[in-house]
């Protein structure tokens, strides 16, 4: 066990791991012929779930590169996120016997293995090159995937627009790490702080840059513009994961760039985050009431819940970005469970307007609980993982002494929890138009029943995760 | 000897029930409906025995228990009760198994309805013992959301679509709608616990992030900035419960759209906790605040009495008449603690018992005369008494105690209150409250006429109705008989509330 603990541990032990099933996919794919699609994604499902093993296992600690590329206890706690919620989409899309998925799966599981190849690079990254190349790594082949269910011509717009944006957005990001690496002359993050007084123009215009080259990436409000499309016009298995790992990957990137690259300093941000926030948690969740899409609505929802996340990093000290990183694990659990549940609709109704759930506590009692669960997780009910998290961020920014922020989030908690309600009355007021139940699949079924597990002892025992988080962020100050 | 658990027994018993229901309860109405009852009469014997064996002479918290839960945050399970409590637990016993008994009828679902009812007992029960403010504030939570799923499944729509110029709004968002109503309720309820929970945050923070203990926060003195602001935060929040003006509008609604269960809680004892709130966290731990805005708390409450009744006044709508009452009495409640003094104090949580009761009483008989004349329309009935004799005694018994007849238990309370506004710092709000009081006589005995003793209706839907049955008696029987008991012998329950405002006003200096 030690053995394999020390070999798990070597710096890019996982990622090698990701490599490998990648090419494994990719040569399973190009010899397998007809049973190659099934083949693929059971393959990423067995490689994922080791090597998600092998990252919870994986200690802390090891350098490579000069320090390029560190595994501290944030790079691991991020990876097992990563991978976690890479095992569920794939075992949830593994739910899924036609159309595109039917005829290309391998190429679908290549990409989606990529992207995460490029995450796990990206939460060990301390330079500035690494970063932006592991960045893009990530971002290029979840454009690929957005298109990858070619259904109508909601699918090609989405994919598009996000391409458009996300592109866009790197160019910016890029653009102004030039600035910064101008004015300090050097790549490494850890020679930012050193270097320069914080408040040096250039490396305020380069990390400005970047900050909202980032805020595209993570979706916070003004530069949100291309997630509802996307949401609604992509797979959801895949849309499940695009809600959770690449934004928790735009965290990572933040909280290095800014916390682990300025260093103290980084206190003169606060103001602005502050109030990206507040407009984030305010706009996404009033934009979410119109919503008659259930994936729009998640999408918006989502929005918020980047509000909330942010939220954590205005308190910019160990508890608030402890506080994000546990929020982060709560809002995954929460977030793919509502989508899987989503999923497992739309297979029976073929739609994913918030109508077709009418009555749906009567025709199946159990997944309309479950997306209740869910729903009500992301509200931050009693008893939910949601709930601590919400509870904790603010609780964060209240010792910053933001109590404006803090009642601002709780207060829109309410109008969050409106059109969650709104979904509840659909499933559990009114009456059904049909009687049959939802069908699901086995393995649609274990990913949702993996998700409620997670809400609900998160909810019932934070205590360890707590610990986690809080020991994940310490490494930073 | 180690001592038995009392308070998380009357607390579990019903979610424990609530569990066995959901888990055995499919397709067995006798089933569900007899556990839901074995486990209130649980709890109503534990609050009896807790009522009994409270020492009145000792004081201060009682029946206490602790168990940690997160220790690293200070957060524990802590349970106690003082002389404020243990009334408002007896109340929401006695509410509860007479809720029970009134919602034997319930056709739909009833698995559901007996397990979600139940498991909001087990909150407000929560809320009245719990000692550690976080565990209160979760339990706070289980007493509201419930109320969604209560009213937008079981509740009733209003039978007259809006009118008026702005009728054609109100058509389009759904008012009167059983889904409108649940909503607005949840709405309202969840943006006061925002508040609540910002304020608990905000205190736990200054006082060192160590411990949610209500009896450690009180140790500690708070400065009056901090103090006022959130004693503000406190106050709206839980006032919305408490439906202070003009945070109000969710009341009349939701109790008129609920099930008559549910509005018999909601009413009798949701509203109360509102109330408890305010006295518990926002006056016990902020004694200058307290001082400071007394006036404001007292001034609302005036608006709340009159403003109240008069609505009352101006409905046709049987359910609407005793829900905007309650608009009216929970004025009289917030009063008479604004006064600070201890007859008004005393007056106050007397009347929190007095109106949960006869509230409680008032909606089982609305339940039952639209059970039996399938009308809540005042104007329409007429002459019942000579039919449902029983029911139309129990309703003017709760009549006569709403507008304070002596020896009826509301007479106690409001004498007790107005009587305290009169020696306090501001006589003059004794003025809205006898007014208050007037208007409450001229809309009950209206009500009570048209229905009951005034001449017969001539609508042959209304001309053979039978009076309660079976087990309909319970409700009605044990909350009158509570009614008459609490009037002629107010003692039983000034005696142990004494013990706590007594206290409370020495610490606050105003005694």
């Amino acid at each position: 066990m030690s053995g394999l603990v020390d070999i798990v541990s070597q710096p890019l032990a996982i990622e090698s791991g990701v490599f490998g099933l990648l090419v494994m996919v990719l040569v399973t794919g190009l010899t397998g012929a007809g049973r190659a699609n099934q083949l693929a994604g059971w393959l990423s499902l067995t490689g994922l779930a080791a090597l998600t093993f092998a990252a919870a296992i994986a200690r802390p600690g090891a350098v490579a590169f000069d320090g390029t590329f560190a595994v501290d206890e944030l790079a691991v706690f991020v990876k097992i996120v990563f991978l976690g919620s890479a095992l569920l989409s794939v075992l949830a899309a593994l739910g899924i016997r036609d159309g595109a998925m039917l005829r290309r799966s391998p190429e679908y599981h290549v990409a989606l293995l990529a992207s995460l190849l490029g995450m796990l690079v990206l939460a060990s990254a301390r330079d500035l090159v690494l970063l932006f190349v592991a960045f893009e790594l990530m971002s290029i082949p979840l454009y690929v995937l957005a298109g990858f269910e070619r259904k109508g011509e909601a699918a090609p717009e989405g994919a598009l627009k996000f391409f458009l944006v996300g592109s866009v957005s790197s160019a910016v990001i890029l653009y102004g790490l030039s600035f910064v690496y101008g004015a300090t002359g050097s790549m490494s993050l850890a020679a930012i702080g050193p270097a320069l007084d914080a408040r040096h123009p250039l490396l305020l215009l380069g990390m400005g840059l970047a900050f909202g080259g980032l805020g595209f990436k993570i979706a916070a409000v003004p530069f949100h513009m291309w997630v509802p499309d996307t949401y609604e016009a992509a797979g959801t298995p895949y849309v499940a994961w695009l809600s959770v790992a690449p934004k928790a990957a735009g965290f990572v990137a933040i909280i290095r760039l800014y916390i682990d690259g300025i260093g103290p300093a980084v206190m003169m941000w606060v103001p602005a985050i502050a109030t990206i926030a507040a407009v984030t948690i305010v706009a996404g969740n009033l934009m979410a009431i119109p919503q008659q899409n259930i994936k729009r609505l998640l999408g918006y929802s989502g929005i918020a819940h980047i509000g909330y996340l942010l939220m954590g990093l205005v308190a910019m000290s160990v508890s608030g970005v402890g506080m994000l990183l546990f929020y982060l694990v709560a809002y995954l659990f929460g977030n793919m469970g509502a989508f899987f549940v989503v999923q497992a609709v739309a297979r029976t109704e073929q739609s994913d307007q918030i109508d077709v759930y009418r009555g749906l506590a009567q025709r199946s009692p159990a997944l309309a609980l479950s997306l209740l669960v869910f729903l009500l997780s992301l509200g931050g009910i009693p008893f939910m993982a949601g709930f601590w998290a919400k509870l904790f961020v603010f609780w964060a920014v209240v010792e910053r002494g933001q109590y404006w922020l803090a009642f601002l989030g709780a207060v829109a908690t309410v109008v969050a929890l409106y059109y969650y309600l709104v979904v509840a009355k659909r499933m559990y007021i009114d009456a059904p138009t049909r009687t049959d139940a939802v069908r699901v699949p086995g393995v649609l079924l274990i990913a949702i029943f993996v998700c409620m597990a997670g809400v609900l002892v998160m909810g019932l025992y934070p205590d360890p995760w707590v610990a986690g988080a809080i020991q994940a962020a310490s490494s930073l100050f | 000897m180690t001592r038995l658990p009392v308070l998380s027994i009357v607390t579990w018993a019903p979610f424990v029930a609530a569990l066995f229901i959901m888990a055995f309860g499919r397709r067995r109405p006798a089933l569900v409906r007899w556990v839901a009852a074995a486990s209130a009469a649980v709890s109503s014997v534990g609050s009896l025995w807790i009522f009994y064996a409270y020492d009145r002479t000792a004081g201060g918290f009682q029946f206490s228990e602790r168990l940690d839960l997160v220790p690293t945050l200070g957060i524990a399970y802590e349970l106690g009760v003082d002389g404020m409590s243990i009334v408002m637990v007896l109340l929401t016993a006695i509410i509860i198994f007479a809720g029970v008994f009134a919602s034997w009828t319930v056709k739909t679902r009833d698995q559901e309805f007996y397990a979600l009812l139940l498991l909001l007992v087990t909150g407000v029960f929560g809320v009245f013992v719990s000692l550690d403010l976080f565990v209160f504030f979760l339990f706070y939570e289980i007493a509201v959301l419930p109320m969604y799923l209560l009213i937008g499944i079981w509740g009733s729509s209003g039978d007259v679509p809006p009118r008026g110029i702005f009728g054609w709004a109100y058509r389009r968002t759904g008012v009167g709608s059983k889904e409108y109503a649940a909503m607005k309720l949840t709405l309202y309820l969840l943006f006061g616990s925002a508040f609540i929970l910002v304020g608990i945050l905000a205190l736990y923070v200054a006082a060192g992030s160590s411990s949610f203990s209500l009896v450690e926060l009180q140790q500690i003195r708070f400065e009056p900035r901090l103090q006022y602001w959130v004693f503000l935060l406190l106050y709206v929040g839980f006032g919305i419960l408490a439906a202070i003006y003009p945070f109000h509008t969710w009341s009349p609604d939701g109790h008129a759209s609920a099930p008559t269960a549910v509005s018999m809680l909601h009413a009798g004892v949701l509203m109360k906790l509102g109330a408890y709130g305010v006295i518990r966290v926002g006056m016990e731990l902020l004694p200058e605040a307290t001082l400071g805005l007394a006036w404001l708390v007292g001034g609302i409450a005036c608006i709340n009495i009159v403003w109240g009744a008069l609505s009352a006044m101006a409905q046709t709508d049987l359910k609407y008449v005793i829900a905007y009452s309650s608009v009216s009495h929970m004025g009289i409640v917030m009063l008479g603690a604004a006064t600070l003094t201890e007859t008004g104090m005393n007056g106050a949580i007397f009347q929190m018992f007095a109106h949960g009761i006869m509230t409680g009483l008032f909606f089982a008989l609305v339940g039952l005369v639209y059970e039996k004349a399938h009308s809540r329309e005042i104007f329409k009935m007429g002459g019942f008494a000579t039919m449902m004799p029983g029911i139309a005694a129990a309703f003017t018994i709760g009549g006569l105690s709403s507008l304070g007849l002596p020896a009826t238990s509301g007479f106690v309370a409001e004498f007790l209150t107005f009587l305290g506004a009169w020696s306090s710092s501001h006589p003059w709000w004794l003025l809205p409250g006898v007014a208050g009081a007037f208007l409450t006589s001229l809309y009950v005995l209206r009500v009570v006429r048209a229905i009951f003793w005034g001449p017969k209706s001539d609508d042959p839907h209304f001309q053979h109705l039978p009076d309660a049955q079976g087990t309909e008696w319970v409700a009605l029987m044990l909350l009158v008989f509570v009614i008459v008991l609490f009037g002629v012998a107010p003692g039983l329950a000034i005696g142990p509330i004494d013990t706590y405002t007594v206290p409370l006003l020495t610490r606050l200096g105003a005694l």
